[in-house]
């Protein structure tokens, strides 16, 4: 009997299975899409439409902060990791102790109350009319915290210039007469630390969303006089410092009194247990999608 | 080290600097703002036989006012408003209250924080030496299992599952299911500390808000090692120092010369597991032992970044629980009330924290690195 099997598909399902099994950070993010997926569709049936607009709009609001993030913090790491490659290599010790010196300082300082004085700041000129559209706030907010995790990326490029430094194709470019800034931002950083800048942008992201939330979450709490007026766009962290939100976190302790309880969580308390759940598996996928990138490239 | 302990010690008499300048260009603004509030209205406020709660003295003040000033009556009625406001401000803003406590810089503040301070240094000290020791007994362990080819629970449930048996005993079915029950088990668990690992500070916080007392130091340091994913980033960067220490030629010297590099448990020529939950992880006669310290020593410097995150989740906590009492709450609740001046003074306590964890990396780093003679 013939078989009725296309044997591209075949061999493309095939393919997808290799990849899955042998590339983590793959089977990884299907798992985070499916996941995300099959929540969206239980959050379509147990919640209400109104709530279920507010989680998106949060996820989406979350997701685009996260990504802004990576982008600010590429930029700002890949810049100041250069620029201190210039300097030092340019004789100039006295900007580079300086900028160095201050780039420690900014390390000194815990991201959480680098970003809450730069909100303090940001709320500040927000009464005083500047940043009025959702976008900008997104934009400005993903800006406060790259400023506190774009040192990670700089010291990343610092590392992946000085090991090619090393190496001999950097002195044999430069006897082909090929420009120092070239090798440095092409040869270097763009074709050869491409999977390096990969993982640490993965590492930024999950980093921008736990701070993203925090922040949101106690900004919410505490500093709601200010913040209120202005409107901040929603995030998974506002939704979640919302009251029915907490009211939803605080019924997972009936179930250590009462675990037939455990099924109204996913029904009853979905608002708040959704969110805490999206925060979570997000945290936990961005983590497994590194690790795979870093085993698969061998980082 | 000088060098360092200089840097360090400059980063510091900056810092200070700087703050100090702010303290005082906040202290300035909010004393001229202050005048520039009481300066239309406080000549009539001071004046004793007026009392602007009463509707008679008000009548009267106006219309003295209007007899007075009569080519002004639009000034007269923006003069009594401004007076309505400041004394409406008078119960409403806490910087004019009076018996609303003290505000800004002073000997009561600076005697209620250090005690907050302390306690706060105290977790955070706590934290990091458990943290530090965790990471890295998991990282080794992880890679003591990598290393002996382990599969995840779920991997091995789904081999497990692809070599259906077709067992006609029951005893054999027995053994098949209970094998495939314990392995998904063992994912279920696995998954849920992950989870757990994972979640915010304040997601578990206010789980057990309820259910247990959630102000007490004891419960700080758990949440602080136990949430925010610090345990397993952490871990995890241990653990890829093991991997590029393993890979380096030196390990396969090592072996060739006979030093011990069997990945099993409690055997002889293996890793005692003894040895994995000690503090000071020693083990002897067996390749692992240099690449632990090598590790170690690479992973002294990882430890100034996870100091940074643990104020960063150990501050989250306070300030999104509302433990009041604590220095994250207390600094919080500072911001709400503008009292910049607190504020600043609170996180450069903060900074200074991170200031002696980094000195003392650097010091422990530099110890090491004379030991095995990398510098001078």
């Amino acid at each position: 009997m013939a078989t009725l099997t296309n044997p591209l598909s075949n061999s493309a399902s095939r393919r997808l299975v290799r990849v899955v099994t042998t590339e983590k950070h793959i089977l990884w993010i299907i798992v985070w899409v499916a996941g995300m997926g099959l929540f969206w569709g239980w959050a379509k049936m147990f919640l209400n439409s109104l709530g279920l607009l507010e989680l998106q709009l949060a996820f989406l609001n979350s997701m685009i902060g996260g990504v802004m993030v990576i982008v600010f913090s590429l930029g700002l790491g890949w810049a100041t990791g250069v620029c201190l490659y210039g300097l030092e290599r340019s004789g100039n010790k006295t900007a580079y102790l300086t900028l160095n010196f201050l780039l420690n300082i900014i390390r000194s300082v815990p991201q959480i109350v680098g970003i809450l004085l730069g909100y303090v700041v940001v709320t500040h000129l927000m009464l005083g009319g500047a940043f009025q559209t959702p976008s900008q706030q997104i934009l400005v907010t993903a800006f406060l915290i790259s400023l506190v995790v774009f040192l990670e990326v700089s010291d990343m490029i610092r590392e992946r210039i000085a090991y090619h430094r090393g190496l001999d194709f950097y002195d044999a470019m430069l006897c082909c007469g090929i420009p120092e800034w070239r090798i440095v931002n092409v040869e270097i950083l763009k074709k050869n630390s491409l999977a390096h800048l990969v993982q640490k942008a993965v590492g930024v992201f999950g980093m921008a969303i736990f701070l993203q939330c925090s922040i949101d979450f106690i900004v919410s709490v505490g500093l709601t006089m200010e913040v209120s007026s202005t409107n901040f766009p929603v995030t998974l962290g506002s939704l979640l410092a919302r009251m029915d939100s907490k009211q939803d976190i605080l019924a997972i302790s009936t179930v250590f009194a009462d675990i037939t309880y455990v099924k109204q969580l996913f029904i009853r308390h979905l608002q708040g247990i959704g969110v805490a759940w999206t925060i979570v598996y997000t945290l936990f996928c961005n983590y497994k999608i590194a690790n795979g990138l870093v085993s698969h490239y061998r980082l | 080290m000088g060098r360092k302990l200089a840097e360090h010690i400059g980063s510091i008499l900056v810092v200070a600097l700087v703050f100090a300048l702010l303290i005082v260009l906040f202290q300035a603004h909010q004393s001229s703002e202050q005048r520039a509030r009481l300066d239309p209205v406080g000549p009539y406020l001071s004046l004793q036989f007026l009392d602007f709660g009463n509707p008679l003295h008000r009548s009267l003040f106006k219309e003295t006012l209007n007899a007075f000033r009569p080519d002004s009556a639009q000034a007269n009625d923006a003069l009594l408003q401004a007076i309505d406001r400041y004394r409406e401000l008078q119960f409403t803003d806490p910087s004019l209250k009076t018996g609303g406590g003290e505000r800004g810089l002073s000997w009561n503040t600076a005697a209620r924080l250090p005690g907050m301070y302390g306690s706060f240094i105290v977790v955070y000290a706590v934290v990091l030496l458990l943290t530090s020791y965790a990471a890295r007994t998991v990282a080794v362990y992880r890679f003591v299992t990598a290393k002996q080819h382990r599969e995840s629970a779920l991997r091995e449930l789904w081999a497990h599952l692809t070599v259906f048996r077709r067992e006609t005993h029951w005893v054999g079915r027995v053994r098949y299911f209970g094998r495939a029950g314990t392995l998904l088990a063992r994912a279920i668990v696995k998954g849920f500390t992950y989870l757990v690992l994972f979640s915010p500070a304040y997601v578990i916080g206010y789980a057990l808000k309820t259910s247990l007392e959630t102000d007490t130091s004891l419960f700080m340091i758990l949440l602080g090692l136990l949430s925010n994913g610090l345990l397993l980033t952490y871990a995890n960067k241990f653990y890829t120092l093991l991997v590029t220490e393993s890979r380096k030629g030196y390990v396969e010297t090592a072996l060739v010369k006979g030093l011990g590099g069997q990945w099993i448990w409690n055997q002889p020529g293996g890793i005692r597991t003894a040895s994995l939950i000690r503090i000071e992880k020693r083990f002897p006669s067996h390749v692992l032992d240099h690449i632990y310290l090598n590790a170690r020593n690479q992973y002294l410097s990882t430890m100034k970044e996870q100091g940074s995150f643990l104020i960063t989740g150990l501050i989250i906590a306070e300030m999104a629980l509302n433990i009041q009492g604590h220095f994250g709450y207390e600094l919080l609740q500072q911001i709400l009330n503008k009292q910049y001046d607190v504020s600043l003074v609170m996180i450069f306590g903060i900074f200074l924290v991170l200031k002696a964890t980094e000195i003392l990396v650097d010091w422990q780093w530099f110890r090491e690195s004379r030991k095995y003679g990398n510098i001078d």
